[in-house]
């Protein structure tokens, strides 16, 4: 079995004061082990709703999602969450946030102290420990967030627009930082983004979903050498991705 | 609270803690001087009947005189206050705590407090008269009335107002209720509970005020009303500075409490972070 997650004909439709409010589906999808899938959309398109749906914090109104075989009906607690917003608590510390995690498993922090300082640093926020979140840049939370959601070293991890409410200078340096880190542990992975040249630096393959209700437009594979670093971006075989995707919502009319 | 917070404190509440307080004290306090002052020279001037107002100086001069009297009736009253106020915190926050997670509570117990909320409570104090007599039970249970409300129904709204995102966050983990409440909803709730707290301080001095001058026999109120009744405005004024100097102490160990339970608050903090954690 090399199937990591499965999506058959999953489908959400929301109830809301002004009636149904259908944000995605019915979508057909696997992403094997170890594979970094983009799913690429506008906003609003049910991505979101997707990463919490295969997260189980979120039922599906149709259809099933599979993880290793097992249908999802309850949170899965093998997965590392990193969401849109850093979440983070003020009342911790940098390393108490990320300890967290493990915490709240009910393990004993002291165990895993050393695993969170070595991730904090490997983001280059090692001099910062002993600092509440708001003694932080955006940036920096945002690192924090991917420590907290990769402690507990889980097989699978959803990231649902991470870098989505940072500029573009720190947008950049995440990236490579992410990269650098997947590179370090491959883990199965559902990243969620609206940029396109990000969903291709990253990926092996590169979901394209509709405008709401979302759908899954095309699925386009990345075959690219990684590091895909400043190089690789400007080569032509990757521009060409990039132009792919572009026309795609170029004729939904959406960029 | 933070199990993690064991070494220095943070360094940044401290240094700046008193910033959005820092107050120029000489100013103020030259102001009140002089508040005091003008009080005392207008009275003089105008000669205004003592039975209107007393002078500060009169005031003084009572405070000294009367000072077996107001140490006596201050006892009592600080004793309904704090007794009335410490309960109304046992029972409070658990009540909150058990109405935020039991959907049975929300929907029976919870309209029923809000509902009389809305009476005014002084209204039960001739009823508590009958029940527990002119001393001391009568007062302490009005006090905890008012006291009660604001600690239950912020209580309430803190618990129940965790972000969706932070409780995502604890569900992935698969933590328990318990592991869950401790390490996340209740040091979120905090901030929440201390605007409780804070109401219920400013309620307390009022409630048992009120309640004494309704049915009593000792305490501030009570011995306000006696010397109104003969027209001695010099000890009435005196027992209400020391009536406000009693408000003004629970009000600032609550606010003491605070500063030491979550300086991690924006509320404790001066400096703001631009862009904000969520
Ligand atoms: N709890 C909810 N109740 C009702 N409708 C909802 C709810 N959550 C989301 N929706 C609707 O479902 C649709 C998809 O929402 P979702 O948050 O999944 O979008 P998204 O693709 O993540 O968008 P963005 O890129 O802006 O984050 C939206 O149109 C939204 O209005
Ligand atoms: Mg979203």
């Amino acid at each position: 079995m090399c199937d990591s997650i499965t999506l058959y004909g999953v489908k959400k439709v929301y109830d809301s004061r002004n009636g149904p409010v259908h944000a995605i589906g019915p979508a057909d999808l696997s992403i094997r082990k170890g594979e970094f899938v983009s799913f690429l959309g506008p906003s609003g398109c049910g991505k979101s709703t997707l990463v919490l749906m295969v997260a189980g914090l979120l039922p599906p109104t149709e259809g099933e999602i599979r993880i290793d075989g097992v249908v999802v009906n309850e949170p899965r607690t093998d997965v590392g969450i990193v969401f849109q917003t850093p979440v983070l608590v003020d009342w911790r510390s940098v390393l108490g946030n990320v300890l967290l995690q493990v915490e709240l498993r009910g393990l004993d922090p002291a165990q895993y102290r050393a695993h969170a300082v070595e991730l904090l640093e490997s983001v280059g926020l090692g001099e910062f420990l002993k600092q509440r979140p708001y003694e932080l840049s955006g940036g920096m939370q945002q690192r924090t967030a991917f420590c907290r959601a990769l402690l507990h070293d889980p097989p699978i991890v959803l990231m649902d627009e991470p870098l989505g409410a940072l500029d573009a200078m720190t947008r950049t340096r995440l990236r490579d930082d992410l990269e650098k880190l997947w590179l370090g542990s491959p883990k199965s992975v559902l990243f969620v983004t609206h940029d396109i040249s990000e969903a291709v630096q990253l990926s092996d393959r590169v979901v394209v979903i509709t405008p709401r209700p979302g759908r899954v437009e095309r699925e386009i594979t990345v075959d690219l050498p990684h590091p895909r670093d400043f190089d690789v971006r400007q080569s032509p075989e990757f521009l060409g991705y990039v132009k792919d995707i572009s026309d795609i919502f170029m004729q939904y009319g959406v960029i | 609270m933070d199990t993690k917070r064991t070494g220095k404190r943070n360094t940044a509440p401290t240094e700046h803690s008193g910033a959005p307080r820092a107050v120029d004290h000489g100013t103020t306090a030259a102001f009140f001087l002089a508040s005091f002052l003008l009080w005392e020279v207008i009275v003089r001037i105008f000669h205004v009947p003592r039975y209107i107002i007393a002078p500060p100086s009169a005031v003084m001069t009572q405070m000294a005189a009367r000072f077996t009297d107001i140490y006596k009736h201050t006892l009592a009253t600080s004793l309904e206050t704090f007794v009335g106020f410490g309960i109304a915190v046992l029972v409070g926050v658990p009540l909150a705590m058990a109405t935020a997670f039991s959907r049975f509570l929300r929907q029976t117990f919870y309209p029923l407090a809000v509902t009389l909320e809305m009476v005014p409570k002084i209204a039960f104090a001739p009823i508590f008269v009958i029940w527990l007599g002119f001393g001391f039970g009568s007062k302490m249970v009005v006090v905890l009335l008012v006291c009660f409300f604001p600690i239950l129904i912020n209580g309430v709204f803190g618990f129940t107002s965790l972000p969706t995102e932070l409780q995502y966050l604890s569900r992935s983990t698969g933590a328990g209720a318990i592991r869950a409440f401790v390490k996340i909803r209740l040091p979120y709730a905090l901030p929440q509970l201390f605007v409780g707290f804070k109401g219920a301080a400013v309620n307390a001095t009022i409630g048992a005020t009120i309640a004494e001058w309704i049915g009593g026999n000792a305490g501030l109120g009570y011995f306000i009303s006696m010397s109104t009744g003969l027209f001695r405005m010099d000890i009435a004024i005196a027992a209400i500075i020391v009536l406000t100097a009693l408000g003004l102490l629970l009000y600032g160990i609550v606010l003491w409490v605070e500063t030491k339970m979550i300086p991690w608050h924006v509320s404790q903090r001066a400096r703001i972070n631009a862009t904000g954690s969520a």
